[in-house]
């Protein structure tokens, strides 16, 4: 951190948050708050005489409440810049002032009562998303006793305890008696691998960190008694194997099966826990000085700002999606935002180094050259047909779309750089005002036109996205997977770009179903398009329902590139469907939609009249 | 979280499961064929419901 602080190209902000970010690739435009520390960091030595005279004392966070601090303090010993802030919550108080202490022992004059939050601006080119974690709560499992147990002490605890400059200067110690325990067991998995009992995913730490905490106490107390409770070990890692069975040789016991209840005897303070161990398949109890729990890691709870200052999309964990897994694991769907560390994913690190240095890496190659190449799909306004309506600006993912104003005359406009090509903006759009590039509504009339020029029934009419649906169909061909010959598929960028009049025309056209399919919620390539999709979807089912026509006609399904088993199974299952669909229903549809369409240009163009 | 009435437009299968407006959209799967034709049967205001009789 020293190195960043002096590095001649970095400006590091401490003590800050990020209330906006604005802006598109190459041209970001950052709010942020600088909050004041009551004391100017700039001259602070850090001499510590201001905390002498300080009386308030609070549990000190960064010691996880073990030891104390004052509330005037630096976060802890490693903070760049050393410096001394005010905690404001827990102070006497300085308007008006009930203490003032500090400021007088202060030589430098460094303490500032009056001092105010700062908002500062800056421009950057690319913004890097490490919001890091936060270790998972254990209170809410009650069988493990945390914070009724005293002896009963989480993986970050334990980190402290045994740090040198930690509370008790690395001396390994019990809480309840202070005194060094003879056995300590630990428990894997705590929040992790569980939807029901925290997160259903594996942490990815919490196997190495206990085997590293079993060998630090191996080597630091020879004799000490460690057992680890475990669903499965896993260490992949360059030397992990290795570790593991090292601490394995120094004896730590490794018994498969995760504790039901622990227990703690009243006069000693011991803790007894009853496990099954699976390899045996008989109910055991252990008794332990001390037990760590080895808790899980969750995304920070401010992910949410984050994620809608950015428009980033998050995975079902609540971590951040990336543009793609293997391909572009450091990029997100908006251009100019790249991720690190935990806020991608749980990971070790050497991950978390390596995947900040190539979003280092990827922010450099972007302000090096000084120019972007966009795709050429992207959308374009017409400024004649615009009314102004403002419905493309809502639907963007990337607001790539500048607001309009009515009562301004300020037209809406696309921001290329910004614009993804998903298609969402035309498609909301009534007035036909937008097009997308390579991708026109014309395009796509003589598309549905040519699938069903010839024996029309016999037809299924399939859209699907470019990323996943489409792929899917890509990998049921190439595994050879059989399915019916009737789907017919026609490729949109994304399902948002499907607009519900091409549905319709195919209807019209005798087509006995039409499908619209794109990627799981989870996986959309573009935020959160694919929701539009699902929005109306449900209203052209509604439409259909009160025009007479079934809405099981039009179907809907999520099919990712990996899943082209799925494809195959529900275009067998929609060649059922449209079997069910006779021929007179289709004359039927064909004379409803026509007869609609009818009414609704006689509407229109009333409305026209009346207008002029 | 309130119980809403979903219909499966594959199966047919209906059936009730929690539900809530903020969430919403979200991806539906019919618990019986795993299809994502899932219909959401909102309570929707009879047509002509409103109107004056003239």
């Amino acid at each position: 951190m020293m190195d960043v602080s002096r590095h001649p190209n970095i400006e590091l902000i401490t003590y800050a948050q990020v209330e906006n970010i604005a802006g598109f690739i190459g041209n970001f435009t950052a709010t942020i708050r600088k909050k004041t520390k009551y004391v100017d960091e700039k001259e602070c030595t850090a001499c510590g005489d201001c905390v002498k005279v300080c009386p308030v004392l609070v549990p000190d966070e960064f010691q996880q409440g073990f030891s104390s601090r004052r509330a005037i303090y630096i976060p802890f010993p490693q903070a760049v810049p050393s410096s001394y802030l005010i905690d404001m919550d827990n102070c006497l108080g300085t308007n008006p002032i009930a203490c003032g202490k500090c400021k007088p022992a202060c030589e430098k004059k460094c303490i500032d009562y009056d001092s105010r939050d700062e908002i500062i601006t800056i421009d950057v080119g690319a913004v890097v998303v490490a919001t890091g974690l936060k270790p998972y709560d254990p209170r809410p499992l009650d069988e493990y006793g945390y914070t009724r147990y005293e002896n009963v002490i989480t993986s970050i605890e334990f980190e402290r305890l045994n740090a040198a400059g930690g509370p008790t200067q690395g001396h390994f110690i019990r809480p309840s008696d202070r005194k060094e325990p003879g056995s300590v067991g630990f428990i894997q998995c705590v929040g992790s691998r569980s939807k029901v009992r925290g997160h259903g995913y594996c942490s990815n730490i919490c196997c190495m960190n206990t085997i590293k905490d079993s060998l630090l106490l191996q080597e630091h107390y020879p004799g000490i008694e460690t057992s680890v409770f475990y669903l499965d070990i896993r260490a992949f890692g360059k030397g992990f194997e290795e570790l593991y069975r090292k601490s394995r040789e120094q004896g730590t016991k490794y018994i498969r099966g995760l504790p039901g209840e622990i227990r703690e005897h009243h006069e000693t303070n011991n803790l007894v826990l009853t496990v099954e161990n699976t390899t045996t398949g008989k109910i055991e109890l252990h008794e332990f000085d001390m037990i760590v729990l080895s808790v899980g890691v969750e995304p920070d709870k401010d992910s949410d700002k984050i994620k809608s200052m950015l428009s980033l999309s998050r995975t079902p964990d609540g971590f951040f999606l990336e543009s793609h897994p293997r391909l572009k694991p450091v990029e997100v769907p908006t251009r100019g935002v790249f991720m690190a560390g935990f806020a991608e994913g749980p990971k070790d690190i050497k991950d978390s180094v390596c995947q900040a240095g190539a979003a280092a890496s990827k922010v450099s190659n972007l302000l090096g050259a000084g120019k972007v190449r966009i795709e050429a799909v992207t959308s374009s306004i017409d400024e004649d047909l615009c009314t102004m309506c403002g419905r493309c600006v809502r639907v963007c993912p990337y607001n790539a779309i500048t607001k309009s104003n009515k009562k301004a005359n300020i037209l809406p406009g696309i921001i290329e750089a910004a614009c993804a090509g998903c298609g969402a903006c035309g498609v909301e759009c009534d007035y036909g005002a937008i097009t997308m590039r390579h991708f026109t509504d014309a395009q796509y009339y003589s598309q549905v036109e040519a699938v069903l020029a010839d024996k029309p029934g016999e037809k299924i009419v399939v859209f699907a996205c470019n990323w996943c649906s489409y792929a899917g169909g890509d990998l049921a061909g190439t595994s050879r997977m059989s399915y019916p010959s009737s789907p017919h598929l026609i490729r949109t960028m994304c399902s948002a770009r499907v607009n519900m009049d091409f549905v319709k025309h195919a209807l019209k056209l005798g087509a006995p179903i039409v499908v619209v399919s794109g990627c799981h919620f989870s996986d959309c390539h573009y935020i959160d398009a694919v929701k539009n999709t699902q929005k109306r979807v449900e209203k052209l089912w509604d439409e259909l329902e009160d025009l007479g026509i079934r809405p099981e006609r039009v179907q809907l399904e999520w099919i990712s590139a990996a899943e082209g088993a799925k494809f195959a199974r529900v275009m067998k299952e929609l060649e059922l469907l449209r079997k069910q669909v006779t021929p007179k229903e289709i004359e039927e549809t064909k004379r409803i939609l026509i007869e609609a369409e009818k009414k609704k240009r006689g509407k229109k163009a009333a409305k026209k009249t009346v207008s002029t | 979280m309130a119980l809403e009435n979903f219909h499966c437009l594959r199966c047919n299968h209906k059936y009730k499961a929690e539900f809530s407006k903020k969430e919403w959209p979200r991806e539906l799967t019919c618990p019986k064929c795993k299809s994502n034709s899932v219909r959401w049967l909102k309570k929707r205001a009879a047509k002509g419901a409103g109107k004056k009789d003239s």
